[in-house]
């Protein structure tokens, strides 16, 4: 459905050295260098698959994604999608995909949201029957009746974020590509917009490509995901996946009884793990213990924990995705040094 | 036709309405040039009672104030804000908005474009030629109002606005280079001013000069309706300009059409 191959783009980019002298030397002899922000980066996605697509600021995600949608050109690689090149045949390309991009908007700013749906209506060719039928989904998923009337300038973020990612559906997209779709939106609205994406590949199998820094979209929406790094592919794979390799680290919480005392180091001396096996953190009579759990079975630190100390109450729990990104992320940077 | 119409009017609607929302805007527009115009009455009055004499160059002073007011509305009809829209849209990013829709870039910024159009027509063009008109009646005792003339007149604003429109276009593309338009917006306005005659008559400048200018596509994008209009062309001439401008209006869609391919492979769109 969705490949993409060696894509790479770079961009010239003036440099300036600092103050208002450099800014006159680079007025009349600019400094150009090369700047590469996406660099070989290659991927697959099925149809009806949701890819989270994750990376840190900067790394390059926005690039991958503009070149997907035939906005920008890659300066060598190419992608096809539905059979497609974005770049050669973008007219006809781009009827069949829905876009938001989280931080532009692209519903008229200043007509009333009505009006840019039947806009829209008009640009997609979407005939009456299935624009009522599918705006009554719309506003039933994304609640949008309150301020179909308002002037878009006027919408709350929230109000605008649930207005675009409808103008992105309207047209029954077969990929929609969300670039941070739930950026700095509150618990509920963003619960509003996961439900709706979630609908719609459900009932229409849509393909989903997400970027996005909340990691419990990414936990609750996608099969599979993509991580880059400095414009290169860093993981691509399953959560699952990515839990298996990463994720054998288990947390360990337990409170100690009153009266009770016990340091980070006398509860460490009795185990033979590492500082990177092991981490114990402790806040007044409270532990907190990552430790990995392929070294040291859940089991067997239940019942040494127990015999070392007294302890009043006690939980695991599996380390949670953002945890295992956060190594992800870091690990990348050692090896880039 | 049908699909396109559907397809593209959506967009004039969005420019209508848009005008509308910042309606202030538009209406400053129109009376600064309104006050520009009185300005270059009273600047023209001073040169022909300097001159003494009824005609200066050919034209007398009521032809100068046909003149001045005409060219000053044929001007603001023509104007295209293409080249500035596309400079922000690049400099703000929006621009990626556009390139996601099923539309051709061109036609939908044409379209958005002509709604407003349409409003300079209603509210600029026909009450400008009315007041001149009574101007012309009470300077000269009879109706000089030739509907031909105002309708190859209109012919020929439409082939002046094309062209204005194509030539933005390029000027427009060229910003996926060099990012911001800024300097160069002001460079060009000045220059389309100039060379297109609406800051003085192209018939005042020396004939060798007047000869290149008149062949080049500044003077088909202002000065040939307005000349038409007043009637200074021969039957025989008047076919002859339209047909220059007709082929100033092919070469620029194609030279438009061709820097839109180079230009989409430069586009780096700035931030998010």
């Amino acid at each position: 459905m969705i490949y993409a191959e060696h894509l790479r783009k770079e961009f010239k980019k003036v440099v300036k050295d600092p103050g208002l002298k450099g800014s006159f030397k680079s007025l009349f002899k600019p400094k150009k260098e090369i700047v590469v922000a996406a660099d070989d980066v290659s991927f697959h996605v099925p149809k009806g698959e949701m890819l989270g697509f994750i990376g840190p600021n900067g790394a390059g995600k926005s690039t991958v994604i503009k070149m997907l949608t035939g906005i920008l050109t890659p300066t060598s690689g190419q992608c096809r999608i539905n059979g497609k090149n974005p770049q050669t045949d973008r007219k006809k390309y781009v009827r069949e995909i829905g876009v938001v991009f989280g931080q532009r908007t692209q519903l008229w700013w200043d007509l009333p949201l009505r009006e840019t749906y039947s806009v829209l209506k008009e640009i997609y060719e979407v005939d009456d029957d299935r624009f009522k039928k599918r705006m009554a989904f719309l506003n039933e998923v994304l609640d949008l009746e309150d301020f179909m009337s308002s002037p878009v300038r006027t919408l709350s973020l929230g109000q605008r974020m649930r207005a675009d990612i409808a103008a992105s559906m309207l047209h029954s997209p077969k990929v929609l590509f969300l670039d941070e779709p739930t950026i700095g939106l509150d618990v509920v609205v963003k619960d509003n917009i996961r439900k709706a994406i979630m609908k719609i590949n459900k009932e229409e199998q849509t393909t989903v490509i997400l970027t996005t820094h909340d990691i419990s979209d990414i936990e609750l929406l996608c099969d599979r995901i993509v991580m880059i790094d400095k414009g290169k592919n860093v993981y691509e794979g399953s959560l699952r996946q990515l839990k298996e390799k990463y994720g054998n680290i288990r947390e360990l919480n337990f409170e100690t009884a009153p009266g009770f005392s016990l340091t980070e180091d006398e509860f460490r001396s009795g185990l033979e793990l590492g500082e990177d096996k092991m981490t114990v953190e402790k806040d007044k009579n409270i532990f907190k213990v990552r430790f990995d759990s392929t070294e040291m079975p859940v089991g067997e630190m239940l019942n040494y924990t127990l015999s070392h100390a007294k302890v009043k109450d006690i939980s695991f729990k599996e380390a949670d995705v953002e945890e295992i990104i956060r190594r992800l992320y870091k690990q990348g940077e050692c090896e880039n040094e | 036709m049908n699909r396109i119409g559907k397809r593209y009017v959506p967009f004039m609607k969005a420019g209508v309405q848009t005008l509308i929302a910042y309606r202030l805007n538009f209406f400053g527009f129109v009376i600064g040039g309104l006050i520009y115009c009185i300005v270059m009455f009273y600047l023209w009055k001073a040169v022909y009672d300097s001159a003494g004499g009824d005609s200066f160059l050919g034209f007398t002073m009521t032809e100068m104030v046909v003149y001045l007011f005409l060219a000053n509305t044929t001007t603001q009809l023509t104007y295209s804000t293409v080249s500035g829209d596309i400079g922000d849209e690049i400099k703000d990013g929006s621009i990626s908005m556009r390139m996601i829709k099923p539309v051709d870039m061109d036609w939908s910024y044409l379209f958005t474009e002509l709604g407003a159009a349409f409003m300079k027509v209603v509210v600029l063009l026909i009450p400008v030629t009315v007041g001149l008109e009574i101007y012309r009646y009470c300077m000269l005792g009879e109706v000089m109002f030739r509907p031909l003339n105002f309708l190859l007149y209109f012919l020929s604003v439409i082939l002046a606005y094309i062209i204005s429109f194509r030539v933005n276009l390029c000027f427009g593309f060229v910003a996926f280079y060099v990012k911001n338009l800024w300097g160069f917006n002001i460079l060009k306005n000045s220059i389309i001013n100039f060379l297109s005659g609406s800051l003085i008559p192209l018939a005042f400048m020396p004939d060798v000069m007047r000869t290149i200018l008149e062949y080049m596509p500044f003077a088909s994008m202002g000065y040939t309706p307005v000349m038409i209009y007043m009637g200074k062309y021969s039957a025989y001439e008047t076919a002859f300009r339209l047909g220059i401008q007709i082929v100033w209006a092919a070469v620029m869609f194609g030279i438009s059409k061709l820097i839109w391919i180079g230009a989409v492979k430069k586009l780096s769109v700035q931030g998010g």
